[in-house]
This record gives structure tokens, C-alpha cells and sequence, in this order.
């Protein structure tokens, strides 16, 4: 029904600038999108349907235009255009750059990213809500049809936020079934920034295991998984599949793929999801994730990052794992082969493992500046004439000072490195990390 | 770095969408071909559709119905490989014969015990000339039948709605009317796409709204095209 708009069509903007319509590229249920040229560039164009194109969506798109988008992540209704006398009203945005894939991509192996791609995906989105939220701004319905991401870096893309309210308001939408927290589908309430925050979690646990975090036994005792079902799994009977104390929805043999990837990730993100969906599915108000411990987890489990010695599979160093196992380190979960740890950094509570391409940021150094990741401060390197000693380079503008073992200090200038052997102190400026091994 | 992480897919169930396509005498012509090209132009949607929802596998399959009834594609087909086979109109309009071979293979055992709702879209410009009734019963005593999201079109002003809403068997989904090829056209691509999406994922539940009754709520069809002044059926 690519008929709303012609190509070639001229839409004048509400700013009183015009553009120009290419080409129909979809339709979705409340409208259509095409690609429009707008003061020399592409941008896409959303039209709405004359029966969604009410007045009260076209005030809640206005406000959002004046409101201007919370992050560069979001694709942000930028400009509002009418026909004028014709029905009907659209607005512009940035295209999304071929880059970019579906969540959905990834969930049937179109897109393959790396574990540090995928938590740095994880770190983004957690961050792209906070910045959402902190606005007072709720999305009503994050689900994996409205977010994409770069396999290559993690970068993250926002679409559809045409439904974005100020938290209270009455949303015209309730969600996506299977992303709708258990008390929109009961009926008990309406989007807010607390649904959010738990449609955020499915999110991240599907991109994380590829299954839902409640289809297990219970999903498949469903023949026909139509609403009514949907609502039962989803709402009433919510149970999270590996919930400590509840085993009656593990996974079965349809979401075998879950058990794959569950067991490899490190302890605190496994206890992070089962406190989403366990005191998260109860109690909205004080059980649920915040973006912060996303962002937190997210950070520390790509400082978790190890490879494997033998076939370079990305593992996690598990300090909680090493410790129940005796001080033994788990093996690779690809190879089997036993695993052999890199040289590691302790800086204040956090550990970040040195491997040979390993960047500490000023996040790491400086409390002050927390998820600060504009700019390398440190890179592990080799020493150029001696290749098997490794270093970690001052890539600051600020001198560091190393304690060895036996007390010697030494300066470490800009551009300088830090020879990594165990006890080896640095003193960054703000904080004072140790080598270990 | 390389990409390697564990094997695996999400879990996927299967959507089974069967066209049942009437092919009677008075379907000759430029409605019949229309048909034809509407199908063949709703298989990228479609397909688009399906794409956007890792958890079903789209497989489509087809019906005809003039002087009886015939499975034009009798095997259930993914979107990614369906072709189209044109059809061609003739004889009288046996819609409950139709009816009672879907009834068929929608039986437990063929189905199996996971599976989403299926959806069975039925294209019709006349009237039944069969015991539309007894296949109707046949379809609705299967569970999947009963379980199935049933949309139907109604090309021009002879056909008769009332089997037509009795197929889909809910007051608040109508048949759509369409009374020119470029309406029939985009009415198939819509219905088809809305009902797999609808099917495969319910999204963005309106608010406010009471319970369907339905245990797939469809959207209502926008204006699907001119209406009146050239209306040639």
C-alpha cells in the first residue's frame, strides 16, 4: 500500500523548509516510511495512516521534536511535516547506516558479533534508557524490533520512538508481548520507566542466550502459543527459567540453546539476571535492575574478557567460579582445553584482565569519571625490542609513577610503558593499580 | 578478535498460513489475475514479515475451490522458497469442500503440539454452491482450526459476506470488500503481512482498549485503495 506518498512528491516541513520524497522503503501498522532528501540529504520519512494520525500523537511528536533526543543513539523524530489540507502528517529522521543490524539478526546467527561487541552493545543500551529516563522520558515498548547494533563495535541504534511519553502519562500503547513487564500484561499497569527497565532486561538476556528469560517447560506445554497462552507465561504465571528456587519452567529440549551459553558467562551477570527475573518480575518498585548495574556488569564483564591459549574463543575470567572451584580456573568452553590467565590489573574493586590487546580508559583510572570510554589511557604493548615483554603504555598526557616489589620507584612518562610482572604498582594519579598474575 | 561464541538458535515454532483461493467461473478474468499477482507481490512482505521475528518459521501452503477443491501447494512451503503457480477460474464455487481439506490437514497429529496459530486467509467473490455449512463444522471441531486466525476477502458486489463472516466466525474482524484490482492487490498484501505479524508477534497493544475476544487481535484494515467512481466489480 505504498500510496500515502508519491516519488517526487514535494512535503513541506512545519519549520517551513521542504523535502523531497525518493522512494517507499516499508509499512509498518501505523504508517509508512520512505526515504526523503532533506536540504541535500537522505533522510528517512515516517508517514503516519489518516486513522493514527490523530492530533494527540501529533502534540506528543511536537513535543518530542522540541525536546530534542536524549543521545545520538536514538533516532529522533527531528522535524514534522504536513501536507497541508491533505490528512495525515509525518516527520524525518536520520536513516539507519547499513552498519547497523537487527537484534533480530542476531538472534537466528545473521549477525555474529564478538562477547566484547555484544557487552559493549549491552553497556550502550543500558546507557541509551538512563539517558531516556533521566529525562523523565519513558519508551513504552523496547523490544528487539525497535533496537539494532554494529556486530563490529556494539554500537547501538534506537528506532520507533514515535511513542516515547513523559513517565505518567497515558501511553497509546502497552508493549510487545514477551517484552511487556508481568503487571502490563495482568492489567495491574501502564508503561512507565519501571517497565521499562524490565523489558530492557529480556532484552539484554535474549542477546545474551538467545532465548527468552521464561520459555522453558512451560512454554512448551503451550500448543498453540497465541495470546491468551502468551498472556499466561508472560503475566500470571511468570517464572523465570533458572530461578533458584523455583524449577518447575528450566529449559527442555526446544531451548536447548540456552544452556550453550548460560554456564560461560561469569557469576555476578548470571546473579544480575536472576535477580531481574525473579524480585524484578515481583516487585517493580525495588526488585528490578537499574541501567547503572547494566552498565556496571556490562563493563566488568568485558574487563572479564580472556582468550583461550589454544583456539582464541573469548572466555571470562569468574573470580567467584575460581574460588568455588578451589583456585582452579574453569576450561575453555569452546576447545575444553585448559585455560591459562593473562597477566590482570586490580584497580580499587575491579579487575581488568591484560591481554595482548587490552585498552584501559579513564573510566578505569579516575573514579571521577566513571563509563568514561571516549579515550584510551593505557594500552597494553610489547617492549619493541624484546617481544616477549609486555608493557602497559601511558597513553595520558600525565605522569605515572611505578613501585616495584622491592619498594623502587620509577616515573612512567607519556608514551612510556609499565613492564607487567606481578606486584607491580602503578599510581595513576587518582588511583593505584597492581599487576598480578 | 574472532567471533566465536556457543552454537544454537532460538527456538522457533512454525505459522502456517494456507490460501484458499476460489477459482470459479466468475473469478475469470481480471479478477482471477489479479489474484495472481497480488499473491506473487505479497511474498516479499510476507517474508519481510517473518523475517522480523526469529521465533516463527512462516510456511505457506495453498487451496483452490471451483467445481471442488484442490491443494495447488499441498506441502507446507517456507516464505523463503514459495513460488507462486498461477491459477486459473472455472466452474462453480465449492468453498466447503475447501474448507473440509484444511479441516485435513489441520488434525493434531499433522500438526503437531508446537506450533503457532495457523492462518487461513480466504479469497471469494460469490456465493457457496456446496454444503458451505458441514465444512465449515469440519474446521471449526479441529483445535488449530478453531485456534486459527481466519481473514477473508470479498471481491465485488456478488459476493456474499455472510459465509464470509461466518469463516472468520469474530464480529470484530469483517471481510474486506474490494471492488478493483488495485484495492484486491494491496488487500492480499496487507492481510496477508498484518495477520503473520500479528500471528508471530502482537505488538504494541492499544491500550484502553477492552479485551478482544479474539485470541489474535487483528488491526483494522486502513483505506485499502479508491473506492467508487472507477469501481469496475
Amino acid at each position: 500500500m505504498n500510496e500515502l506518498l508519491k516519488p517526487g512528491q514535494d512535503i513541506r516541513t512545519n519549520s517551513g523548509t521542504m523535502c523531497r520524497v525518493d522512494k517507499f522503503l516499508g509499512g509498518g501498522g501505523q504508517g509508512e516510511v520512505y526515504r526523503a532528501t532533506w536540504s541535500g540529504q537522505p533522510y528517512a520519512l515516517k508517514w503516519y495512516f489518516a486513522q493514527t494520525a490523530t492530533p494527540k500523537q501529533f502534540q506528543a511528536l511536537q513535543a518530542l521534536v522540541d525536546k530534542g533526543s536524549p543521545s545520538p543513539q536514538f533516532l529522533w523524530p527531528m522535524e514534522l511535516c504536513s501536507r497541508g489540507g491533505a490528512p495525515g502528517y509525518g516527520y524525518l529522521i536520520r536513516l539507519r547506516e547499513p552498519r547497523y543490524k537487527g537484534i533480530v539478526d542476531l538472534m537466528v546467527r545473521r549477525a555474529e558479533p564478538t562477547f566484547r561487541a555484544l557487552a559493549s552493545a549491552g553497556l550502550q543500551l543500558a546507557d541509551c534508557y538512563l539517558q531516556l529516563h533521566a529525562r523523565g522520558l519513558c519508551y513504552c515498548d523496547i523490544s528487539y524490533g525497535n533496537v539494532f547494533f554494529d556486530p563490529q563495535t556494539g554500537d547501538v541504534l534506537i528506532c520507533d520512538n514515535d511513542n516515547v511519553i513523559v513517565n505518567g502519562q497515558t501511553p497509546e500503547i502497552a508493549g510487545t508481548l514477551g517484552f511487556m513487564a508481568p503487571e502490563i500484561v495482568t492489567g495491574s499497569a501502564l508503561p512507565s520507566i519501571e517497565t521499562d527497565k524490565y523489558s530492557l532486561a529480556v532484552l539484554l538476556f535474549l542477546m545474551f542466550t538467545l532465548n527468552h528469560p521464561l520459555e522453558g517447560k512451560k512454554e512448551s506445554a503451550f500448543k498453540a502459543l497465541d495470546v491468551p497462552a502468551k498472556k499466561v507465561l508472560y503475566g500470571a504465571e511468570a517464572v523465570f527459567i533458572f530461578d533458584p528456587k523455583d524449577d518447575s519452567n528450566r529449559p527442555d529440549r526446544h531451548h536447548a540453546v540456552v544452556n550453550n551459553f548460560w554456564p560461560i558467562y561469569p557469576q555476578f551477570l548470571r546473579d544480575l539476571f536472576i535477580k531481574a527475573f525473579t524480585a524484578g518480575l515481583k516487585d517493580a518498585k525495588h526488585g528490578r535492575v537499574t541501567e547503572n548495574e547494566w552498565k556496571t556488569a556490562m563493563t566488568r564483564l568485558r574487563d572479564s574478557i580472556v582468550y583461550c591459549p589454544r583456539c582464541t574463543a573469548e572466555n571470562f575470567y569468574d573470580a567467584d567460579a575460581i574460588k568455588t572451584s578451589g583456585g582452579k580456573e574453569l576450561p575453555c568452553w569452546s576447545c575444553k582445553g585448559a585455560m591459562a590467565l593473562p597477566f590482570r590489573i586490580r584497580i580499587a574493586r575491579t579487575v581488568t584482565m591484560l591481554n595482548h590487546d587490552t585498552k584501559l580508559f579513564p573510566h578505569h583510572i579516575d573514579e571521577q569519571k566513571l563509563f568514561d570510554f571516549s579515550k584510551p589511557a593505557a594500552e597494553v604493548s610489547r617492549h619493541p625490542k624484546d617481544p616477549s615483554q609486555w608493557g602497559l603504555k601511558n597513553l595520558t598526557g600525565e605522569k605515572w609513577t611505578m613501585t616495584v616489589m622491592d619498594g623502587a620507584m620509577k616515573d612512567i612518562e607519556p608514551g612510556r610503558s609499565v613492564p607487567l610482572a606481578p606486584g607491580v604498582k602503578i599510581n595513576f594519579g587518582k588511583t593505584v593499580g597492581e599487576i598480578a598474575y | 578478535m574472532s567471533s566465536k561464541r556457543p552454537g544454537g538458535e532460538m527456538a522457533k515454532r512454525p505459522l502456517h498460513f494456507i490460501w484458499l483461493v476460489d477459482c470459479s467461473g466468475s473469478m475469470q478474468g481480471d479478477k482471477i489475475q489479479s489474484v495472481n499477482f497480488g499473491i506473487r507481490e505479497a511474498i516479499t512482505p510476507m517474508r519481510d514479515a517473518a523475517n522480523e521475528n526469529p521465533t516463527a518459521q512462516l510456511l505457506v501452503r495453498a487451496i483452490t475451490f471451483a467445481s471442488g477443491a484442490q491443494w495447488i501447494i499441498s506441502q507446507p512451503t517456507d516464505i523463503n522458497s514459495f513460488t507462486w503457480t498461477e491459477v486459473a477460474a472455472d466452474g462453480v464455487t465449492d468453498m466447503g469442500q475447501a474448507l473440509e481439506m484444511v479441516a485435513q490437514v489441520l488434525k493434531m497429529e499433522v500438526m503437531g503440539d508446537r506450533a503457532l496459530p495457523p492462518v487461513l486467509a480466504l479469497i471469494s467473490d460469490g456465493i457457496p454452491t456446496d454444503n458451505f455449512g458441514a465444512g465449515l463444522k469440519k474446521l471449526m471441531a479441529e483445535p488449530w482450526g478453531k485456534k486459527a486466525v481466519r481473514v477473508a476477502i470479498a471481491i465485488g458486489q456478488d459476493a456474499d459476506h455472510e459465509p464470509l463472516q461466518k469463516f472468520i466466525g469474530n464480529s470484530e474482524i469483517k471481510p474486506i470488500q474490494v471492488d478493483n484490482p488495485q484495492a484486491l492487490v494491496r488487500s492480499i498484501k496487507w492481510l496477508s503481512t498484518t495477520a503473520v505479524k500479528a500471528v508471530s508477534m502482537p505488538v504494541s497493544q492499544v491500550k484502553g482498549k477492552p479485551d478482544s475476544s479474539s485470541n489474535v487481535p487483528m488491526p483494522a484494515p486502513p483505506q485499502l485503495g479508491p473506492s467508487s467512481a472507477s469501481d469496475p466489480w
